[in-house]
């Protein structure tokens, strides 16, 4: 016997107990798992995507949103002329409702420009120029939408003809509506008006070359801001906002998943108090008592992670195949974001076991004696 | 710091030793002067509420005296610098009620003090089949106190107060809790143990019976030592 057998057998001495409060931590774990997965997921998601598009940096309205205010298309031409600029491409994207779908990404790109390259197309055409009255439709957005080719589709107030399906190399252009910019610009009744600039830089730029591009861009237009396509999505409110809620609430369940781990541990002390007695009166040290209860804790905590990043993985995958966001996002599931779920799963057990600890460390041993 | 004893031939020394509790209002023990030599086999004997069981409990370091000194081996025990070690190693306790943790087999029982002790895996393991072959439970290895008669669960008690090899056997109304043919064996197995091994075995009971086994008798009443003989 091994004193890891003395601290599972505690463990499994109430099993009824020791499996709720296991379910109250993975949830915790979980909804870390789930939460935290799906706002990573939705960032790198929009980071595949530009990079699909070949786009090196993002230049956008500085008060930005999830999708950000628009300006003037005019900016484009001045940050043209700026050496390293290989190519630009006009974009009006947003993120709104078409006919059944509630979210839905419309992006209107510039005709011609480099943005619609990586579009490869599965089936029809694409539009014949910037002014038809057509759209293309990622995979997924067709599946979305259940469109096929020569369907209408309503835009605002505008009905398009579905003229092609595409494949876009990411799941944000798998899931978008894509069109022309003139023609969203004539929708939404905002001519000249975009609200990012796909910019690709020279072959063979480096890192900070191209952070050095993005410094000169902002000087050069100070009302707008540019950005690498990895910082893209982290300086957008909205996005921020869901990111800070992501972690809120996990960090509400994770307390919950203290409080569960705590109570039970304390229950166990109480209830224990004849067995850790008879611990001391042969010897055990209260530094042994101590470990004991953490291990147990700790364990509780382990299992509950493991628990919890299945339970979660399961969630999250169910959850981005939900209607309302099928194709925004793809799950992030990565191995750093499951250890760390697991590790503070861990460290939330041995939190709680920190007082439960300290109290069964100050019992008497001589309470062991005078218990029948 | 330990102090030293003016007695170091003793094994265990006693000095004016009292325990109050709930801030004085009652004293259980109160002055009481003794010694004890290795090998001793001593009863404590007296009616309930006398101090016995607090006895014990100051020479096993499972509690605190108020005032008085105390002695092991010629060091003060209340200033023991680790009295888990000295309970892990220099005490086996045996209770009335055995006291044995539900959730652990019967070899698993024995193995729990040897924790503190320097043992690998398989030593405590054999160590605890060869003490419960001692006790006559080695059939019962893999059993939990909950399939053993009161008997095997007091043998199991007593295979797990020699674990450590201690010199001082420490028990409290051992056969308390037996039927008078369990208790007998009970007895007869302790008085073994003590006498073949040598250990000093201090024994409290209120069965004048089982205190005339022993070799002296250490009569208490409110909290004092009245007589000191042999039986």
């Amino acid at each position: 016997m091994t004193f890891f057998t003395v601290v599972l057998r505690g463990l499994w001495r109430r099993p009824l107990r020791t499996g709720l409060t296991l379910a109250g931590i993975s949830i915790g774990i979980a909804a870390v798992v789930a939460l935290v997965g799906m706002s990573r997921g939705f960032e790198k998601g929009w980071q595949i995507g530009l990079k699909a598009r070949g786009t090196d940096l993002v230049v956008s309205n500085k008060s930005g949103s999830l999708t950000p205010k628009p300006f003037d298309a005019s900016v484009r031409d001045r940050i043209a002329q700026l050496p390293r600029v290989a190519a630009t491409c006009n974009l009006l994207v947003q993120v709104t409702s078409v006919e059944d779908s509630d979210l839905m990404i419309l992006s209107a790109r510039e005709w011609g420009g480099f943005s619609w390259n990586n579009l490869e197309l599965i089936s029809g055409r694409m539009p014949r120029d910037a002014t038809e009255e057509a759209v293309v439709l990622g995979q997924t957005a067709a599946e979305i939408l259940k469109k096929k080719i020569g369907d209408p589709i309503q835009i605002e107030t505008k009905e398009l003809k579905v003229v092609g399906i595409v494949k876009g190399g990411a799941l944000v252009e798998d899931g978008s509506v894509i069109l022309s910019l003139p023609l969203l610009q004539g929708i939404t009744g905002s001519p000249n008006q975009i609200n990012a600039i796909d910019v690709r830089a020279a072959p063979s730029t480096s890192e900070e070359q191209l952070a050095e591009l993005a410094r000169q861009i902002q000087q050069l237009v100070p009302e707008v801001r540019a950005v690498t396509v990895s910082e893209h999505l982290s300086h957008a409110e909205g996005f921020r906002l869901i990111k800070a809620m992501s972690w809120g609430t996990s960090l509400l369940a994770i307390f919950v998943g203290v409080l569960g781990v705590m109570n039970t541990m304390l229950m166990t002390v109480f209830e224990r108090t004849h067995e850790i007695c008879v611990l001391l009166a042969v010897g055990w040290t209260r530094g042994r008592i101590m470990r004991m209860i953490l291990y147990e804790s700790a364990l509780l905590g382990l299992f509950g992670g493991v628990l919890g990043v299945a339970l979660g993985a399961i969630g999250v995958k169910v959850l981005s195949e939900a209607p309302a966001i099928r194709g925004l996002l793809q799950p992030d599931l990565s191995i750093p974001l499951l250890s760390l779920s697991v590790v503070i799963a861990v460290v939330v057990g041995i939190i709680s076991g920190l007082y439960p600890a300290w109290r069964s460390s100050r019992l008497t041993p001589s309470l062991a004696l005078q218990a029948g | 710091m330990i102090q030293p004893s003016a007695s170091a031939a003793s094994l265990l020394e006693a000095r004016a030793l009292t325990r109050d509790f709930d801030e004085g209002q009652v004293r259980a023990l109160r002055g009481v002067d003794f010694s004890i030599k290795e090998g001793d086999f001593v009863a404590i004997t007296g009616p309930s509420g006398c101090g016995k069981s607090t006895l014990l409990q100051l020479l096993g370091a499972l509690d605190r005296p108020t005032s008085g000194t105390l002695f092991y081996r010629g060091e003060s025990l209340p200033d023991h610098p680790n009295p888990a070690a000295y309970r892990a190693r220099d005490v086996g306790f045996i209770f009335q009620a055995f006291h044995l943790l539900p959730t652990f087999t019967a070899a698993e029982n024995v193995q729990i003090p040897m924790f503190e002790i320097d043992r690998s895996v398989s030593e405590r393991r054999e160590h605890a089949f060869e003490l419960l072959k001692l006790v006559g439970l080695d059939h019962r290895l893999d059993h939990f106190p909950a399939k053993l008669s009161g008997g095997e669960r007091q043998r199991v008690a007593i295979a797990r107060s020699l674990a450590n090899g201690p010199s001082l056997l420490l028990a409290d109304e051992p056969t308390g809790n037996l039927d008078s043919e369990n208790a007998h064996s009970v007895l007869e197995l302790l008085i073994r143990l003590q006498q073949e091994q040598g250990r000093t075995m201090v024994l409290v009971t209120h069965d004048p019976a089982i205190a005339g086994r022993a070799g002296r008798i250490l009569r208490m009443k409110d909290g004092q030592i009245v007589s000191d003989g042999k039986p």
